[in-house]
């Protein structure tokens, strides 16, 4: 039977040294708190309550990221390895707690058949597994991948990785020794091994290994603060505090309390508009900055990383990290230090906020400095200027339009929205009633809607719902168009709302409700899907080859991936694009840079060859933004029109 | 109708003026900025010096009123501008700008909302004052030229310090047959380049929308539009120029409009004669290879 | 160092051709409306004044009450007070009346800024009518002005260049667009407190119009069908276009 501590005197010792490494620990701990607490006490969501949320925890994603780590096996290898490295830590800590626990309380962990199975054999399963992991991280620190290094790559994981490796190898060295003096114990299997190539004299080293495997071990412990290892508390506390909901919540600010009439002096400061400075964060926003490991998956999916251009979320991450380190918490130049082309070069399409495994918010960070810079500032690149500008004066941002209001609906007769009789409203919004191409969106959606008998009504103005002003960074603009729109609509009467844009659908369902606008909105892709499920549709299937691009505010951020889907496989046969679903590449026009030149590869072209490239007959889309931009992109390639959105896909084949 | 000129000596410009001027009754009169002898034949020529408008109205108002002019012409430039207001203020004169059409009947026609609509006159009393916007009218053939008499009664009160003639490069904007225009779509300062490639081999004259002047990357000079230049040029090479209705007000009076635009909804192509909806970058290197295979 | 900014709230000056309608011989009252372009040119430049002189601005416009929440984009952008004289004519000796009395009021302007134009009308000569009425010297097209020991040091674009011209005393100046008066975004602080900044409203007088009669206002009809070249292969493109313009004489 084993015993603990065997041929080690005063072994006690060894917790005495645990409890002065757990102090330092603590004093690390501190010392990241203290840099986080920091930021702003952040105000309480306005976005309602979260089920399974248990105080600030969200369980569910606490459980699912932050203790499986799902999101890490995306990359399978890496995943793997991880797992090995954290279970197999876990089962070690279990294992040691336990020897303590015989110790102190006298629990019977080795006997039988306890004994054999957990202390014995899977504690060595462990330890070897937890090797294999550290193996795999070495080689990793060793033969960079790219997204490791670019723009930098942390560093620190050495020396930790180096500190475990020879605890573990020396924790079976002196298992082995132990072994090779008490006798075999097959369950031991490692050790057991590594017991038969010892040399005769190996128990005179016993001790050494003993105390130098103890010591170590509380080296390490001590020192996981000040080394990447911290995100062993930071990562799960990131996961736990963070809104599992995709897409960036960007709350709205009341600019109303900042408006009263009252006497001078009663009047409510206005706070720092957006961010400008470390200090102007959250805390959890600081926590995100120091839970990032820099390990540049964001940056491997980010389209303006890929495209070259002078944005990497990583990059964000990584100067915002260093600077939080460094306690320069009150300079403001750190937006300059980031660029502001950086900062409108993000679409805001959020794959990087998917693929990070700390769900990291970089978006809402990037957008946080819009805001300084657009609505305290005033910098804004020309183009995004323009069409703020034109929200401004005329509530829509498409300046230079060649369109009419009414011109997308010329020869139709569209029923208007008539309070208390029409059932839905058909929300048309900025860039369908503008844009000459996007106007055939509207078009086969009334054909559509009067094929069914759908009762629906549009509005008399056309408006648009903000939500360009609000992805641009200017707040203000968005909070008065919403207002105005929320006033018409509970004037009317409105409840349910048909969008033709997911920009639209996005904007009433998540920013509107706070404003005091809560209505039950459908995109038109699942409009028409319900359409076909509920056989009002009757259509025939054209049999061709259709790719689908997921609309980044569509998909990733709202969920939408399979009404879209089951409607282009009514009409045709669906092909799905190298990236799809949650891991759809953005068409570009996000973020408000369908009004940018951009500068390098344009990101609307690689997409648009993406979907070529699958041989497709033809391209859809259920974004008016996505189809403009895939269909600008695919002029590079080909002469011929082949991007079109779902509902003129479907509007072709009614019978 | 005793009509005078206040003008610059251009004979272009007094031409189109004489031109006007003749539809309301005989040749007018001339008071020229500048100095020399005045291209035409006028009863009565005067000159002055002064550099501005602003200084020439006490002058001015004391010979219309003692010749009992009863109709004052001057070009929609900036010496109308400076001119035309006060001057009106000081006779009580009705003031009518930027005018594109006349008739002998006092009614003369002018552009509002950026060139969208057109807006017609009657002139109820003399005397008047019109602008006329250059290019609207065929300037009459100068016979002859006549020598000023010094006008008196230049005040001061506004100082020219230096003056630059922005360098053209090649052919002026103003009686270029061909012109080739760049606007936003350019993109930029340096790319404005190959449009004087292009001017150049066509023999052509380089001119540019507010939209671009206003970025920088050409002179004001070379600007074209309601606020810019008026051209009338045979062939006008629209090149990334969205068309916008101050912009097409420059080029009213252009014959053959060729847009190249890669925005196929832009509205330049509903004024042009010939559009290419391509990224002008590979549009433009392809026509000067074709003209130079001509050659 | 007081200035004024004269500004005017037009209609959409970019509503497309296709879509301009007039009623009574006016834009549509659907368009939305704003301050004209060159007018926020003329506020840059004060604007940039009051930066380096610590100048007043005041805001001096002719209109509607409707138009005020246009126009406190103007203070947002700086301007220190609007003025507005109330009335709705469209003659321009009437419109230099009034804003001759709402100079007049304010007693101490050293300057008077307007854009070159404005966005509906276009005439272009309100500003200088003014000039003449309070018998100021008056120049157009200014793109720079600078201050110097009581001068006021300007830039004109002019047909064929860059004039500098220099006058001491009060003026009046109408500004055109240059790279260095590109209109300012302001911030939203200077949009929320703009809201509270108060307006003067003054009330127009009748003036005497100019004698002309307005007899008709018409959209004109463009007619150009447009013949789109092919795109496939340029180089034939090219040459497809240059035998057309040489067969039609215009080349």
């Amino acid at each position: 039977m084993r015993i603990p501590y065997w041929n080690i005197s005063y072994g006690i010792l060894i917790d005495a040294v645990a409890l002065v490494a757990v102090i330092v620990f603590v004093i690390g701990l501190h010392g990241h708190w203290k840099r986080i607490r920091l930021g702003k006490v952040r105000i309480r969501s306005a976005n309602g309550d979260h089920p399974g949320k248990i105080g600030p925890v969200f369980v569910y994603s606490l459980l699912k990221n932050g203790i499986l780590g799902a999101k890490l096996y995306k990359k399978i290898f890496t995943g793997i390895a991880h797992g090995f490295l954290f279970w197999g830590m876990l089962v070690l800590a279990l294992g040691t707690s336990l020897v303590v626990f015989n110790l102190l309380f006298g629990l019977p962990v080795f006997e039988g058949r306890f004994n054999r199975l957990f202390m014995s054999f899977f504690l060595d399963l462990a330890g070897l597994l937890v090797l294999f992991g550290l193996l795999f991280f070495l080689l990793r620190r060793w033969l960079p991948p790219e997204r490791l290094i670019t723009p930098k790559e942390r560093t620190g994981f050495g020396v930790q990785i180096g500190l475990l490796a020879t605890v573990i190898v020396t924790g079976f060295l002196v298992e082995a020794i132990r072994i090779a003096s008490t006798g075999p114990d097959p369950y031991s299997f490692v050790g057991n091994f590594i017991a038969g190539w010892l040399p005769a004299d190996a128990l005179s080293a016993h001790r050494i290994f003993w105390w130098f495997h103890g010591l170590l071990c509380m080296v390490f412990i001590a020192y996981i603060p000040y080394s990447p290892m911290m995100h062993m508390v930071l990562v799960p506390t990131n996961i736990a505090l963070a809104n599992p909901r995709p897409g960036t919540k960007m709350g709205v600010l009341d600019f109303s309390s900042f408006d009263n009439d009252a006497e001078e002096g009663a009047e409510e400061e206005i706070p720092t508009l957006g961010c400008a400075s470390l200090a102007d964060f959250t805390r959890k926003r600081l926590l995100d900055f120091a839970a990032c490991l820099w390990c540049g998956r964001c940056h491997e999916v980010c389209p303006a990383a890929i495209t070259k251009k002078p944005l990497s979320p990583k990059g964000v991450m990584v100067t915002l990290a260093e600077r939080l380190a460094a306690g320069e918490v009150e300079d403001a130049t750190l937006i300059d230090d980031i660029t502001e082309e950086a900062i409108f070069a993000c679409t805001t399409c959020t794959a990087c906020l998917e693929a990070c495994p700390a769900s990291i918010n970089q978006p809402k960070t990037i957008l946080k400095f819009r805001q300084n810079l657009v609505m305290e500032q005033s910098r804004v690149p020309e183009l995004m200027a323009k069409a703020i500008n034109s929200l401004e004066q005329r509530a829509h941002p498409f300046f230079g339009t060649g369109s009419g209001p009414k011109d997308w609906c010329k020869g139709l007769d569209v029923p208007l929205f008539a309070a208390g009789e029409t059932e839905y409203l058909l929300w048309i919004g900025c860039s369908v009633t503008y844009e000459e191409r996007a106007q055939k969106i509207a078009r086969a959606m009334v054909r559509i809607l009067e094929s069914a008998g759908v009762s629906y009504g549009i509005l008399e103005e056309s408006r648009c719902t903000g939500d360009p002003a609000k992805q641009m960074g200017n707040e203000f603009m968005f909070t008065e168009l919403a207002q105005t729109n929320i006033d018409e609509f509970n004037e009317l009467g409105v409840e349910k709302i048909i969008t033709l844009c997911p920009h639209c659908y996005n904007s009433f369902d998540r920013h509107y409700p706070p404003l005091g606008g809560n209505y039950e909105v459908i995109p038109h892709s699942v409009f028409i899907n319900r359409l076909i499920s509920n056989d009002k549709l009757a259509l025939k299937n054209s049999l061709e080859r259709i790719c689908y691009h997921d609309p980044c505010y569509l998909g990733r951020r709202n969920l939408f991936f399979n009404e879209p889907r089951e409607v282009i496989r009514k009409v045709g046969q669906l092909v799905e694009m190298p990236r799809s679903g949650a891991e759809s590449f953005c068409c570009g026009g996000g973020g408000g840079n369908y009004w940018a030149e951009e500068v390098g590869d344009r990101i609307n072209q690689v997409r648009s060859k993406e979907a070529l490239d699958t041989g497709a007959d033809r391209i859809a889309t259920a974004c008016p933004f996505c189809l403009l931009m895939l269909t600008d992109g695919a002029k590079k390639f080909t002469e011929e029109q082949k991007t079109f959105d779902i509902a003129e896909l479907v509007a072709e084949q009614l019978t | 109708m005793k009509t005078l000129i206040v003008e610059v000596i251009d004979a272009k410009r007094i031409g189109e003026l004489v031109t006007v001027g003749r539809i309301f009754g005989d040749t007018p009169d001339i008071v020229a900025l500048g100095s020399g002898d005045i291209p035409g034949n006028y009863n009565k020529a005067y000159c002055s010096d002064a550099a501005v408008g602003s200084n020439l109205i006490d002058g001015l108002v004391e010979l219309i009123k003692k010749e009992g002019y009863e109709l004052v012409l001057l070009s929609a430039t900036t010496v109308g501008a400076e001119i035309a207001g006060p001057l009106s203020v000081r006779l009580g004169a009705p003031v009518l700008t930027e005018i594109i059409g006349a008739k002998s009947d006092m009614t003369v026609t002018r552009p509002i909302y950026g060139g969208k609509a057109m807006t017609t006159f009657k002139i109820n009393q003399t005397p008047a004052i019109l602008t006329v916007r250059r290019k609207y009218f065929e300037s009459a053939i100068a016979e002859g030229t006549t020598t000023p008499v010094p006008l008196a009664g230049a005040a001061g009160a506004i100082r020219l310090v230096s003056e630059e003639a922005v360098k053209t490069e090649g052919i002026p904007l103003d009686d270029a047959e061909v012109i080739v225009s760049g606007g936003r779509g350019v993109g930029s300062g340096d790319k404005f380049t190959i449009l004087r490639d292009l001017a150049g081999i066509l023999n052509a004259a380089v001119g540019a929308s507010r939209g671009a002047v206003d970025e920088g990357w050409a002179e004001p000079t070379m600007q074209i539009g309601q606020t810019g230049n008026i051209v009338a040029p045979s062939v006008y090479f629209a090149v990334g120029i969205s068309g916008a209705s101050q912009h097409l007000a420059g080029i009213a009076n252009a014959k053959c409009v060729v847009a190249i635009n890669k925005d196929e909804d832009a509205n330049i192509f509903k004024r042009a004669r010939f559009g290419i909806v391509e990224d002008y970058a590979k549009v433009v290197p392809a026509l000067i290879q074709a003209l130079q295979e001509e050659q | 160092m007081h200035i004024a900014i004269l500004a005017k709230v037009v209609p959409d000056y970019e509503v497309p051709t296709a879509d301009f309608e007039l009623t009574d011989g006016r834009a549509h009252s659907r368009y939305t409306r704003m301050i004209g372009l060159y007018d926020e040119n003329a506020i840059e430049i004060g604007v940039q004044l009051k930066e380096a002189y610590g100048a007043t601005l005041t805001i001096i416009s002719y209109g509607k009450t409707q138009d005020v929440t246009v126009l406190r984009k103007a203070i947002a952008m700086g301007g220190d007070a609007l003025h507005l004289v109330l009335g709705d004519a469209d003659d321009p000796f009437v419109i230099a009346a009034n804003l001759k009395m709402a100079i007049e009021q304010l007693g101490n302007v050293d300057l008077v800024l307007a854009g070159q134009q404005s966005a509906d009308m276009d005439r272009g000569v309100v500003h200088s009518i003014l000039a003449g009425m309070l018998d100021y010297p008056f120049l157009p097209q200014i793109s720079t002005i600078k201050s110097e020991d009581g001068r006021w040091m300007v830039a004109q674009a002019h047909e064929n260049g860059v004039r500098r011209l220099e006058f001491s005393g009060k003026g009046v100046l109408s500004i055109t667009s240059s790279p260095k008066n590109v209109p300012r975004i302001p911030a939203v602080r200077s949009i929320l407190a703009a809201k509270k900044k108060p307006v003067e409203k003054i009330d127009g007088i009748p003036g005497t119009a100019m004698p002309v009669a307005e007899l008709s206002v018409e959209i004109p009809k463009m007619e150009s069908v447009c013949e789109f070249l092919p795109l496939d292969d340029m180089a034939q493109t090219c040459k497809i276009l240059l035998s057309k313009l040489r067969e039609e004489r215009y080349l």
